[in-house]
């Protein structure tokens, strides 16, 4: 007891011992989330500020006699002549597992109505990228569970891979499927109890979208068992400015918490040209100098800044991002779709064409890339679907061609035929990830020629029947392609067998 | 409107710094200040002088130490405040006693935009934010 004493009196003791010393100013003006303020003479550049009422504040303009901050939290209290003060500190955000399962806002606190978060550690928001030295280049895969992404557009940990397309073409869709497909193989490594197994935790960080949406992939997540191994930031379009301007480097500050320390991490950028909107309207607010589409000059800055944040270190974990851009009318020559492919290690682009002619995902082959993907495709995917990419824009291009004229050769018909078969192949409903060792089936009976003799119409039924017969008949032979992740003689000709057993069943 | 202020600003911005000499605001400077807006044609003279004003009491705070005291404060006591402000900002400090019963017992003392908090009142907000 006589502790407990002693410590409260040496706190009494040491709070009346010293005069604090606190830099203060006064709002000068306050408007949209932005206050100008007097004083504040020693603020630094994004440093937090705190206003009466617990609002805080981060310095961005810092001027011969004023400063300019954003406001995080109600607004509606704050007058002209209320006093500000500097904290000397970086605006913080909780991390750690602890917020796996969590919906927290842009300052990290949690929205979700299941109490606090027992976080220990705090990371800072905005955070240098790491360096030349410590990065490893990509070479482990990250599995989407898209049969078009994961065989043609293949990502690797620590990759930057923008997910481009007009609004309602499928973005989210892809990157949710992405999510779960990773919670399915985490629960599948996590059982196995192999120590080499390296889970992959999801950040899905929404930048002004509609609550409704985020509701539903919040829902979405949870029905598919994902929400266990995901975070979602949630900085929906009802919040203010800053915070959807804050909320992907809180997301970030996040994930590389899991990076540090040795663990993977997937990032969701939703999306980034909202992102750059938000960030446009507090610059014009701030009367920072506006350039092309009225952006500010940093606009670029804003973004690679983020985007390199997102890497693989050597000797630690990985931080690999999907950031998302909406373009006006397929326009992928605007400001900050442009700016955003530019930093990313490649795209997959969405067309409304093929949305709408029932190709889903809508993967446009010939626009869509993967610069480094490629060195973390297991050698199965490899072996199946090497050639998928060029058969498959060869045929847009002969399907495009064949439109003008009837008679085509026996060469070109059995190319579109050809072609066709994998267009129908590659159509995967929303929130169904496969398990590469899957795929790798899919695509193994499809060169094989297994479906040649199927009616087009009916392969998307023949390839859930394989799918079906695969995982209820020929479990050990999925977890053989799965540990071995590449075919050989033995593992072929067992393929092969197990596709004429289907064959035979199906044509039956 | 707001290209008309951004002048204002920056002719008043000029007008302080020639009102500066050796770091401290000269009176004699300030009245040639006022004494030139009044006879020239200075576009906007309000918007231009309430800026300089606010330049100048900006310069002037730093140099007063605004001692809030709860109860009585000595004339030793502001003395001390006064030598130790101006050791510390290497400047002339004057202190300026103003009782504020709000702050329950002990000071708190601005220079400028700094405010050294040392009050009853201040250490218990302080307490309450931190539990």
């Amino acid at each position: 007891m006589s502790t407990v004493l002693e410590q409260i009196e040496q706190q009494i003791a040491k709070l009346s011992s010293k005069a604090v010393k606190k830099n203060t100013g006064n709002i000068r003006t306050v408007a949209d989330g932005v206050a100008k303020i007097d004083g504040l003479s020693d603020v630094m550049y994004n440093e937090m500020v705190q206003f009466p009422g617990g609002a805080i504040g981060i310095a961005l303009n810092l001027e011969e006699d004023e400063v300019g901050c954003v406001i995080l939290g109600d607004v509606s209290q704050l007058k002209e002549g209320d006093e500000v003060t500097t904290t000397g500190k970086l605006l913080s955000v909780p991390v750690g597992k602890a917020l796996l399962g969590r919906t927290v806002d842009a300052l990290g606190q949690p929205v979700d109505g299941k109490g606090p978060i027992d976080s220990k550690e705090t990371y800072p928001v905005e955070k240098i990228a790491p360096g030349i030295i410590v990065r490893k280049s990509v070479s482990q895969p990250l599995f989407t569970g898209i049969m078009a992404i994961d065989s043609m557009i293949p990502i690797g940990r620590g990759q930057r891979e923008l997910i481009i397309g007009d609004r309602g073409t499928g973005k989210t869709t892809i990157t949710i499927d992405t999510i779960i497909n990773q919670a399915k193989i985490n629960k599948v490594g996590l059982a196995s109890g192999d120590k080499n197994f390296r889970p992959v935790y999801s950040i899905y960080v929404a930048i002004g979208q509609k609550n409704s949406n985020v509701v539903r992939t919040i829902s979405a997540l949870e029905a598919a068992g994902a929400l266990e191994f995901t975070v979602i930031v949630a900085a929906p379009a009802g919040d203010n400015p800053a915070n959807q301007y804050l909320a992907p480097y809180s997301g970030a500050a996040i994930g590389e918490w899991f990076m540090e320390n040795g663990m993977d991490a997937l990032i969701v950028y939703d999306d980034l040209s909202k992102h750059a909107v938000a960030y446009r309207q507090i610059s014009l607010i701030l009367k920072r100098p506006s350039g092309r589409e009225a952006y500010p000059g940093d606009v670029f800055y804003l973004h690679s800044r983020l985007l390199e944040r997102a890497a693989r270190l050597d000797g630690k974990g990985s931080l690999t991002a999907l950031p998302i851009i909406e373009t006006l009318a397929g326009d992928v020559s605007a400001y900050i779709p442009t700016n955003v492919i530019s930093i990313t290690d490649g795209q997959i682009f969405l067309e409304t064409d093929l949305f709408n002619q029932g190709i889903r995902p809508a993967v446009s082959v010939g626009l869509s890339v993967s610069r480094v993907g490629s060195a973390a495709q297991i050698k199965a995917t490899k072996q199946v679907g090497g050639k998928l990419k060029g058969e498959l824009a060869q045929f847009r291009e002969l399907a495009a061609f064949a439109q003008f004229g009837s008679d085509l050769d026996a060469k070109t018909k059995a190319q579109l035929d050809r072609g066709s078969r994998i267009v129908e192949l590659f159509k995967q409903p929303a929130f169904a990830p496969l398990p590469i060792e899957l795929q790798v089936a899919v695509l193994f009976a499809m060169q094989k020629g297994f479906f040649d003799p199927v009616d087009i119409k009916k392969i998307a039924d023949a390839a859930a029947s394989l799918k079906a017969f695969f995982t209820t008949r020929k479990d050990p032979l999925l977890a053989e392609v799965r540990t071995k992740a590449a075919l050989d003689k033995d593992l072929e000709a067992k393929l092969l067998a197990a596709c004429e057993e289907w064959k035979s069943s199906y044509a039956a | 409107m707001a290209s008309h202020a951004k002048v204002a600003q920056k002719f008043a911005r000029q007008l302080f710094a020639m009102s500066v000499v050796d770091g401290t605001v000269s009176a004699d400077r300030v009245a040639g200040v006022l004494e030139y807006v009044e006879k020239h044609n200075v576009p906007n003279p309000v918007m231009v002088l309430k800026a300089y004003e606010r330049l100048v009491s900006i310069e002037l705070a730093k140099g007063v130490a605004v001692v809030e005291h709860a109860g009585e404060i000595s004339a030793a006591t502001l003395a001390a405040i006064e030598s130790a402000m101006s050791k510390k900002y290497g400047r002339a400090v004057k202190a300026r006693a103003e009782s504020n019963p709000a702050l329950l017992a002990g000071m708190r003392v601005h220079v400028g935009d700094d405010t050294y908090e040392s009050s009853v009142a201040g250490q218990l907000a302080a307490l309450g934010a931190s539990v």
